[in-house]
């Protein structure tokens, strides 16, 4: 066992070095009308890297997902406090587009979402949003998207069928495949396998493990595992606070704070 | 007192429950099955029994019924086509004005709506659609029409130069009761039925659906017009088809103000009929037997201009559900 300090401290958050850092949090809070659901986390996240966020359900992470695309102005009553800075650019500022952000911010959702329309024109919607692509160059766009996904080989010779047809775990990676089509530079996954059979869910992650060389990737999980696996940091959530931010292997297996160790072996959670 | 007494018996018998259940059960089935059996005996009854009725004037005309407009029970004459077109253009341009409407409506009340003005607005609808019909037709009668006539028709009919195809289709007595004005009421009629089934068939849509049209970067409108719509396109279809169905079988708002002419309505502000008001106004005065048998022949015509809409949109939806 390693050795534990005299006086844990309540918290512990890694600062990471400016030069990797592509999403900063800054003195983030979050209500939900009168509910507070984030207290003044600070994070950073570094690019090109999976950071894993963790903790127990109604701990925030889900929340804190939201507030990084603002998916939270589509319902009046919820807003939030703060700074997100991308590249060092205040994303909640009012003067931003949120349409431009969510370019920049790309999200994938518990459940698989595909729209009512051809596996093909999932993928191509959002592109269309901001692009004007020759067909050929929409074609070479689709196929590089659903080959990132690992999601072409099972669907190249049905892309006029729809996106409804899939399986759960197809219609997932399709979802990851519209999400990177339109050249997002973070991605947001909230618990992005928690619909899907084992098999799915290896797939996915093999999808995700790949998809960091070139995205910042932040992920929210239940599985322990699953963050262990991918996470290069892995965040530690309770009670809307950050309690514990660092690296994974040192956080799974040397957590500094009370709450993330208890956490970890499963005392509580 | 042996040991092998203790010992449960190897075979044990299944648990059985009493026979009562099982019979029970039975009549159970039996009841559901001449519920349902009923409902089609009480339709084929109908269609039967306004096929023997309307014999005669099927008799009588033959394929003229259909084709001729005179409707003459003077001389005896009777054509439905008159009726007929009467009632496919009310219900079609009731419709017309209503979709925009109805969509409209639903989208704000779905997206855009401020929490405060959901209800009111929300009630409003409802209560709309519980107006009763023979109330439309009054307001229609003594309040709209007036106001119509003097508003809309008189500055339509001043402006439209003469000999155009727009003067032909415009002219009309400006009392403010015809075609066009039993159309609008129609739509006034449907549009809350419209949008409230359109309104909770967008509230179905999942949360993350939407939010994954917006999380790409899409605009309210082009999530409603790419996601929501074509999510609920199924059900949107079935929901127009029966505000159709109510707008071609309407009543008595339509016997109101539409003017009761027969024959093929000449203008959009010309008097006209359909088959509902025409066979609420007749039928009291129907004595003679051909005259009560073209009422009813029509009445079988009315249900089957029904019937192909629903056919139509089953079609429709089966073949969007493919997709």
């Amino acid at each position: 066992m390693n050795a534990q300090l005299e006086n844990p401290p309540e918290t512990a958050v890694l600062e990471l070095p400016p030069e990797v850092v592509k999403l900063a949090i800054k003195d983030l809070s979050f209500f939900y009308g009168q509910k507070q659901a984030l207290f003044d986390v600070s994070v950073s996240f570094a690019a090109d890297a999976v950071t894993a966020l963790i903790g127990p359900s109604g701990c925030g992470k889900s929340t804190l997902l939201r507030v990084l695309n603002r998916m939270y102005s589509l319902y009046p009553g919820q807003r939030a406090q703060g700074q997100v800075m991308l590249d060092g650019e205040d994303m909640l500022s009012p003067r931003v587009d949120v349409a431009t952000l969510r370019a920049r911010v790309g999200m994938v959702f518990q459940k698989p979402t595909p729209f009512p329309m051809s596996i093909y024109d999932n993928v191509a919607y959002g592109v269309k949003l901001y692009e004007k692509l020759s067909k050929a160059d929409m074609a070479i766009r689709v196929e590089d998207s659903l080959r990132r996904a690992a999601l072409w080989d099972e669907v190249k010779d049905k892309l006029k069928e729809s996106g409804l047809s899939l399986s759960g775990g197809q219609q997932q990676r399709l979802c990851v495949a519209r999400g990177i089509a339109v050249k997002p530079e973070v991605l947001l996954l909230d618990e992005p396998a928690s619909a899907l059979d084992p098999i799915s869910t290896a797939r996915l992650e093999e999808t995700i493990a790949e998809l960091k060389r070139d995205y910042t990737i932040v992920i929210v999980t239940h599985n322990m595992g699953q963050a262990a696996r991918l996470s290069d940091h892995t965040g530690f959530m309770y009670l809307g606070k950050l309690i514990e931010f660092g690296e994974t292997e040192q956080l799974f297996t040397n957590p500094v704070t009370t709450r993330a160790r208890d956490y970890i072996t499963g005392r509580f959670g | 007192m042996t040991a092998a007494a203790d010992v449960p018996s190897p075979t044990p018998t299944a648990p059985s429950r009493s026979a009562f259940g099982a019979a029970f059960d039975k009549g159970f089935e039996i009841l559901c099955f001449s519920a349902a059996t009923f409902l089609l005996a009480a339709l084929g009854g109908i269609v039967v029994s306004l096929a023997i009725g309307g014999w005669p004037a099927f008799q009588t005309f033959g394929l003229n019924f259909f084709v001729s407009a005179e409707w003459d029970p003077v001389q005896e004459i009777y054509g439905a086509a008159g009726a007929v077109t009467g009632t496919l253009v009310t219900a079609s341009l009731a419709l017309l004005f209503a979709l925009p409407l109805a969509f409209g409506i639903a989208i704000f009340l779905v997206e855009l709506c401020p929490p405060l003005l959901r209800r009111p607005i929300g009630t409003a609808v409802e209560l709309l659609a519980g107006i009763p019909s023979i109330v439309y037709g009054m307001w229609g009668l003594f309040v709209f029409a007036p106001w119509f006539a003097k508003h809309v028709q008189m500055p339509i009919m001043m402006s439209a130069e003469p000999g155009t195809l727009w003067e032909k289709i415009t002219t009309g007595v400006p009392n403010g009761a015809g075609i066009l004005s039993a159309s609008i009421i129609l739509a006034i009629m449907i549009l809350p039925f419209i949008a409230a089934t359109m309104r909770e068939l967008l509230l179905t849509i999942p949360a993350q659906v939407r939010e994954s049209a917006y999380g790409l970067g899409s605009t309210t409108f082009e999530v409603v017009r790419k996601v929501s719509i074509p999510y609920v396109r199924t059900g949107a279809i079935g929901a127009i088809m029966l505000g159709l169905g109510r707008a071609l079988g309407e009543t008595m708002a339509v016997t109101f103000i539409i003017g009761n002419a027969h024959g093929f309505p000449t203008s959009i502000f010309a008097s006209g009929s359909t088959i509902a008001s025409t066979i609420a106004n007749e039928f009291a005065e129907a004595t003679e037997r051909l005259h009560a048998a073209s009422l009813i022949a029509l009445g079988l015509v009315l249900f089957l201009i029904t019937f192909v809409v629903l056919a139509l949109a089953r079609l429709l939806i089966g073949r969007q559900a493919n997709l």
